[in-house]
């Protein structure tokens, strides 16, 4: 007898182990404020479908009930959390809420992305302010600092800081999709081939710009490429982070990643990702997602964040905390 | 795991054994970074500067290494990448170990010049996923015969069709009297890093980028 692919089970010290992270992060969402809820493992398709988008339906693991009802195991908790905020508590915005779950992915096992997982995290809904951005990203951080990765640093950036970039550097609509999805995976080998030959202005921009990392000094050389209110928006929400890192002493933990966008068309705002030196990947990410309610007809902005589980469980493993 | 991994100073360095070993330990010479005079038969030794790490590998497992941040940032071909397809960030075209990726078959069924392909064909190669692409991309029905070498034999003795195979100088083929019936694509060596050790190191990392880049390109 085998198991399937991709799955796991936990024996006694295992359990222990993940029980114990889960609490520290529990016990760190309860004293911020924000209450867990818990919701089905499976969700109609068309849920999926509607908060995440086509390329979703790679990944999910599908099935028809008895009926004929396309279901899908949840791959993540930020759709369900919508469709339930949407569906029965929309008249008590604003909302914290919280989980830890278990999701489900149908994608090549391989270290730190198991088909199942568990997966901790937070939402803040019906809040645009830069105070909720701040909010969701510290209590990240927090969390991180309670189950003792200390050590974890955070690369924030906002999508329309790129999007005014893209636009100063002149950068055609039509491409922008395609010149966004080469600088956020770091393919600078193809977006030189991309821009050089027509773009040459906008080719050695976003060389520069893939290559930068930084702090406030990094933001003053983005303002002036940033015309558009939004982008413009965009650099003030930064710099209120940076500056609320150094209010919270945590300046050595944040850095601005100007090409970090973790995927396309999803997040509208702020984003950030948290990682590890001993981890190849990234720990947690999140961020702003201001157009998921609305497509469960609920007109609400939101940020939030999530955390893998099994992530930090080896991260502490390769720190040397048993 | 090694300590090299977590100290933002030092750079693991994954460097591919064969044809573009030599090119790419000396570009890395000139950035500084040498590789002990006898190396032996070490997998991974310290280069001169006391610091950063290198691994000789398989050309094929340099993507692998850099995925999953066993190495930070290696040296390998483009052919490679296409091949495995793993997650890692391409920061330079470092334009030696020049070659092309092509669809070559004998000279005497004429597929050069024209004359149509079986209606089911069989592909030879080393490059399986990148064949399938190429055929998929074409609605063309075929079918892959994985090899590991002596590729360029198989059409000679029926095996295949075709082969999908990487060509630098050609002598190769002119030799077993195959011919180019299309080319997919040309590669050249690359310098890859992992997307969250381009981070951790970042210092250490463009450093060593712009050290690469010939000639060097200036970023503010």
């Amino acid at each position: 007898m085998k198991l399937p692919a991709g799955v796991r089970d936990w024996l006694p010290a295992e359990l222990t182990r993940k029980r114990a992270v889960e609490a520290s992060i529990r016990a760190v969402f309860a004293a911020s404020g924000y209450d867990e809820v818990e919701t089905p493992a499976t969700e109609r398709y068309e849920t999926l479908l509607t908060g995440l988008g086509e390329h979703v339906a790679a990944q999910t693991y599908r099935f028809d009930d008895r009926r004929g009802t396309q279901l899908a195991l949840r791959p993540e908790m930020t759709t369900s959390i919508a469709r339930l905020v949407s569906t029965r508590l929309r008249d008590d915005l604003p909302l914290r809420l919280s989980y830890v779950a278990r999701a489900f992915r149908f994608e090549e096992p391989q270290e730190g992305r198991m088909r199942e997982f568990t997966q901790a995290g937070l939402e803040y809904l019906g809040v645009a302010s830069a105070d909720a951005d701040a909010e969701a990203l510290f209590t990240a951080i927090t969390a991180l600092d309670a189950v003792g990765l200390s050590t974890m640093q955070i690369d924030i950036n906002h999508v329309a800081v790129l999007d005014g970039v893209l636009a100063s550097v002149g950068v055609p609509a039509g491409l922008s999709l395609e010149v966004k999805r080469l600088l956020s995976t770091r393919n600078l080998v193809e977006l030189q081939a991309l821009l050089e030959p027509r773009y040459p202005v906008a080719a050695r921009e976003l060389f520069a710009l893939a290559l930068a990392r930084g702090q406030g000094e990094l933001l003053g050389r983005l303002q002036p490429w940033c015309q558009s209110e939004s982008a413009q928006d965009g650099i003030k929400r930064l710099q209120f982070l940076l500056d609320e890192a150094q209010k919270r002493g945590l300046e050595h933990r944040i850095t601005v990643d100007p090409t970090l966008l973790r995927g396309l068309g999803y997040y509208t705002g702020m984003v950030f990702e948290g990682y590890v030196g001993e981890l190849g990947f990234p720990l947690c990410g999140g961020g702003r997602y201001d157009d998921l309610l609305p497509r469960f007809g609920l007109e609400a902005p939101a940020v939030g964040w999530s955390v893998g589980i099994e992530r930090i469980l080896l991260a502490l493993e390769r720190q040397g905390v048993r | 795991m090694s300590t090299s991994l977590t100290d933002p100073e030092r750079l693991v360095v994954a460097l591919p054994k064969g044809a573009l070993y030599p090119e790419a330990t000396a570009r890395l010479a000139e950035a500084g970074i040498v590789v002990p005079p006898e190396p032996g038969r070490r997998l991974n030794v310290l280069a001169q500067d006391g610091k950063t790490e290198l691994l000789f590998l398989r050309p094929t497992d340099v993507p692998t290494y850099v995925e999953f941040g066993a190495a930070d940032c290696g040296i390998v071909g483009k052919d490679v990448l296409w091949e495995t397809e793993r997650d890692v960030c391409e920061l330079a075209d470092l334009g030696f170990g020049a070659c092309r990726l092509v669809v070559a078959a004998r000279r005497v069924d004429r597929y050069h010049e024209g004359a149509p392909l079986p209606t089911f064909c069989r592909a030879a190669t080393k490059f399986v996923r990148t064949a399938e692409t190429y055929f998929a991309e074409r609605d063309l029905p075929v079918q892959i015969v994985p090899l590991h070498g002596s590729v360029e034999l198989a059409p000679l003795v029926g095996l295949a069709d075709v082969i999908v195979d990487l060509v630098a100088t050609g002598a190769t083929l002119r030799e077993h009297d195959l011919v180019i019936v299309h080319e997919i694509e040309a590669s050249t060596a690359r310098f890859v890093v992992n997307p969250v050790r381009f981070r951790s190191k970042y210092a250490a990392m463009t450093k060593l980028l712009q050290a690469l880049l010939r000639p060097p390109e200036v970023f503010s």
